[in-house]
């Protein structure tokens, strides 16, 4: 089917449509604040936390191939830094996000380490296996005196003062007297700048040398590392960034007030679900994780209430009224499985099927402008080797 | 003295459970070269379903085999209706789709009978009484050598290596066998002699999830109730073990469950400080990092393994 | 009597088609040889006639369309292919893929077992190794064992995809032997692809030359060695 219209990469057409797009998400994200309700805030907070983590996971999987079912540790390690900083050390907590992001990243690149040799399902298991443990990590009596054990610690997030119901930034107060109920707001804009500046990491670096680099890497290290592509200086540096990416949005969890080692985020069930929010927003496309976490956040509070059969739309009663628990998960679950069957590049790819449909994009003509480097949103799924059970026989000795 | 033997025997007994999770996942693996992260869910959705059994007046040992049938069901559906077809697509499909069965399964227990789901990962979500297989009131204990050991503990050692004994039988001595050992050999030559080898993968799944079915019903018995986070812990010990004894080799899996069992309970039990409850599954985890670092195929797997 | 006819076999993989409809005869007690280049299309007519890829045109044996049946349908019919490579269980050992090769009889183990001394008795140096895993074994007793595992079949017809392929010509010629033997004493209908166009020729009733997915030329052995420019072009001599 010939595509209905024709836009040229670069030119006015396409230019407007960016612009658009642009203003658009713009005016929406000023909107929330501004005019939303509390909870829709605190709805649109969580998305943002999701979406940085899913954008830091998808990072690792578009660019190198490398699944982790870990990053809730990394996601952890955020949210435990900020936590200890602020209540050890009296930091202001927004001090504590370069901190906690260099930190991820060491422990990012050290887990690359071994990442170079483990491959593929192995991989997956291990890291599952970190992501159960980290948990465990921190309630472990040898490290609970830092980290608060079971219990947790609380007063993590920022000093508010009761009378003025002010607070210091950086130590300045540019806020005035700002009220106690405007607080959601201002975690909802560190949640906003936190995505943004992962966003433009991964848009970066997908642009960069690196960027290059990696997707070589990723479809045949061999010939990659032939060509003089230093396997595992890129790896580690692609493994510790979105780690430390991971990292930023836990940072936000701790600043709400309290943490514990058994929030769902931080336990192997969070690292499932951002894997979720990536596989069904689709995985290797740059703005996939964003469509993915709004959708999941959508779903998840629109079904949250389910659980009381009331509540459910007349038509979906009969399947859900049955049993008195929250269908999200259920739903998900499900919804990963179909999704493996029908649009394995979840919404993202199935947008991009309809879409070249309609519009296809004329590339800029060979020879102009810089040569762009892949985009992410165009890499194909992540190809592993699978674990061939049937080894051809002929090893002729 | 005695301590050691207690604490010898409840490793092989813990040990036991993961050899058995371990045996289905080796399984899984041979005939389809896939790993099944659901195995530990589809187990828990089959104790959970021994449970109902059990609620409905039925005896346990005849619940437990209907529910090794009903997990059997469960694996061979999974295999034909969503591995089979989707394996066609890619590894990562494939993996996702495991994924979300995972998910899925543990979700539909919370839903049927834990009316309460995750997040909280066992702490604080209902838990269902479970009996044991065989007699454990305190008082059900023989004295061997001075030590106390539990006679659940006996039985179950007893099971698993009756079990693993009829397996073998079974893999090394019938068709059906030699015919699920020719397709984990060689998937396209097992088509050239005759074999149905999507008939005998299907047979494979079963025969994993039936076996992963008894494994939960043993673990819920030794830990007294079943909960909707029963079964994270005992996978990764049990994929820690299949990694230890070579993920082809079905003696290794069983092998890798008694040894992690072991290393497991000597290590909480002989260094409380720094393993103690918490660690104990940062111990399979080091182990499982140890042995793909070092010696990918396992103690018995063989090198094929290797080629990720 | 035709054992098994193809016509306008079309086959190929993904987008890409091998064979452009060929036509192919294989009569009772014959040894038919398709002679051909690399990338000739030889593997290809194999899987096509063993059911292991997918293809179009009419296929029959004895008489029955087997254009539709699945693989182990076919080896039930009683044709059996040795694959390129040998296809050998290496896991298992040499008594098991000899046994695995059984797999579709039902005349009982007793009739397996005299089989599988009949076979030790043409093939001693597999006895030798019987315990062995197969994977263990030399190229050349791999292909051996790949024959008589196909053999343990009892198959009316066999198919030989390059039985030659990486063995010393002491072996292959003996391989050879073993086939032919077989084919006289026993009937063994035999469809062979090969490359290696001397020794194939020697046992051959009947020869195709395959060429890009198509025949170009077919005969008798003798027809096709007098023909001066067949000789030269595709025999090399």
């Amino acid at each position: 089917m010939k595509p209905l219209f024709n836009i040229k990469s670069g030119g006015p057409a396409s230019w407007t449509i960016r612009l658009s797009c642009t203003l658009v998400l713009a005016y929406v994200l000023l909107w929330i604040p501004t005019s939303g309700s509390n909870s829709l805030i605190d709805t649109a907070t969580t998305a943002l936390t999701l979406m940085g983590a899913a954008l830091a996971l998808n990072l690792l999987l578009g660019f190198t191939g490398q699944i982790s079912l870990g990053h809730s540790a990394f996601f952890g390690i955020g949210t435990y830094t900020t936590a200890i900083f602020v209540t050890r050390w009296g930091w202001s907590p927004l001090k504590t996000l370069p901190v906690a992001f260099a930190l991820a990243f060491v422990v990012g690149a050290l887990v690359s380490l071994p990442a170079l040799r483990i491959k593929g399902v192995y991989l997956a298991l291990v890291t599952l296996a970190l992501g159960v443990v980290f948990p465990q990590f921190i309630k472990w009596p040898k490290i609970a005196w830092l980290t608060g054990g079971s219990r947790g610690l609380t007063d993590t997030g920022f000093k508010f003062d009761k009378d003025n119901r002010t607070f210091e930034l950086f130590g300045w107060n540019p806020w005035g007297n700002l009220r106690g109920e405007n607080v959601k707001p201002f975690y909802y804009w560190i949640a906003v700048v936190i995505v943004v500046i992962v966003y433009l990491i991964c848009r970066g670096l997908v642009k960069s040398r690196v960027g290059r680099s990696l997707v070589a890497i990723r479809d045949n290290s061999t010939a990659a590392a032939v060509m003089g592509v230093n396997l595992a200086v890129t790896k580690g540096i692609v493994f510790g960034l979105s780690a430390a990416m991971c990292a930023l949005p836990g940072c936000l969890t701790a600043m709400k007030g309290t943490v514990t080692p058994d929030t769902t985020l931080l336990t192997a069930i969070g690292s499932i679900t951002f894997l979720i929010v990536m596989v069904v927003g689709g995985a290797g496309s740059l703005w996939g994780p964003i469509v993915g976490a709004i959708v999941f956040q959508f779903i998840t509070e629109k079904t949250g209430d389910w659980a009381d059969p009331k509540e459910i739309p007349s038509i979906l009663r009969p399947l859900f009224s049955w049993s008195d628990v929250a269908p999200a998960g259920g739903i998900f679950a499900l919804t990963l499985v179909i999704l493996m069957f029908v649009a394995p590049l979840g919404l993202a790819g199935l947008w991009k099927r309809v879409v070249t449909r309609i519009v296809n994009v004329v590339p800029k003509p060979a020879g102009s402008a810089t040569v762009g480097a892949p985009e992410l949103s165009t890499v194909a799924m992540p190809t592993w080797k699978p674990q061939p059970v049937s080894a051809e026989a002929d090893e002729v000795k | 003295m005695e301590l050691f033997l207690q604490r010898l025997v409840d490793g092989f007994s813990e040990g036991s459970v993961y050899a058995l999770i371990a045996l289905g996942l080796v399984i899984i693996y041979r005939g389809t070269g896939h790993l099944n992260f659901a195995q530990g869910e589809m187990a828990l959705f089959s104790t959970y379903v021994v449970y109902q059994f059990g609620e409905w007046g039925i005896p346990i040992g005849i619940a437990v085999v209907m529910g090794m049938a009903v997990g059997f069901a469960l694996g061979a559906v999974t295999e034909v209706a969503i591995v089979r077809p989707i394996s066609k697509k890619s590894p990562f499909a494939v993996f996702i789709v495991t994924i979300g069965l995972f998910q899925l399964l543990n979700w539909l227990d919370g839903a049927i009978w834990g009316g309460q789901q995750l997040p909280n990962s066992g702490v604080g979500s209902k838990q269902v009484r479970f009996p044991s297989l065989f007699p454990s009131k305190p008082t059900d204990f023989v004295t061997i050598f001075g030590a106390n050991i539990k006679i659940q503990s006996l039985g179950v050692i007893a099971l698993v290596a009756v079990l693993t004994v009829g397996l073998f039988a079974i893999f090394n001595h019938t068709r059906l066998g030699l015919a699920m050992r020719a397709v984990a050999a060689n998937g396209d030559s097992a088509k050239l002699v005759g074999i149905r080898t999507g008939r005998v993968l299907m047979v494979s799944w079963g025969f994993a999830a039936a076996i992963g079915a008894l494994g939960g019903v043993v673990f819920a018995g030794i830990n007294t109730n079943v909960n909707l986070g029963l079964m994270f812990t005992v996978f990764i010990y049990a994929s820690a073990a299949a990694t230890l004894g070579g993920f082809d080799s079905p003696g290794g899996a069983v092998i890798g469950g008694f040894s992690i069992g072991l290393i497991q309970n000597m290590a909480a039990g002989y260094a409380p400080k720094w393993v103690g409850q918490e660690m104990k599954v940062g111990v399979a985890f080091l182990v499982l990092l140890g042995v793909l670092l070092f010696r990918p195929s396992g103690l018995f797997g063989s090198s094929r393994v290797e080629r990720v | 009597m035709t054992l098994l006819r193809a016509r306008g076999l079309t086959a190929g993989y993904g987008p890409v088609t091998v064979l452009q409809g060929i036509d192919v005869e294989v009569n009772e007690g014959e040894i038919v040889v398709v002679l051909g280049a690399n990338g000739a299309g030889k593997t290809t007519t194999m899987r096509a006639i063993s059911g292991t890829i997918p293809r179009q045109g009419s296929i029959e044996f004895e008489g029955r369309n087997i254009q539709k049946a699945s693989t182990d349908a076919i080896v039930r019919a009683g044709i059996v292919q040795v694959p390129q490579g040998r296809g050998t269980f290496p896991e298992l050992t040499v008594a098991d893929n000899l046994l695995a090769g059984a797999y579709v009889r039902r005349d009982g183990a007793k009739a397996v077992e005299d089989d599988i001394s009949k076979w030790y008795s043409v093939f001693p140096r597999l006895e030798e190794r019987a315990l062995q895993r197969a994977g263990s074994l030399s190229g050349g007793e791999q292909q051996m064992l790949a024959i008589a595992r196909a053999l343990m079949s009892r198959p009316k017809l066999l198919l030989c995809d390059e039985p030659s392929m990486g063995l010393a010509p002491l072996i292959t010629r003996e391989l050879f032997k073993v086939i032919g033997g077989l084919n006289r004493e026993e009937g063994l209908s035999v469809l062979l692809v090969e490359q290696n166009a001397n020794l194939a020729m020697q046992i051959a009733s009947r020869v195709y030359l395959l060429e890009t997915g198509v025949i170009v030329a077919s005969g008798t052995a003798a027809e096709l060695s007098a023909d001066d420019s067949i000789r030269k072009a595709y025999l090399g001599f």
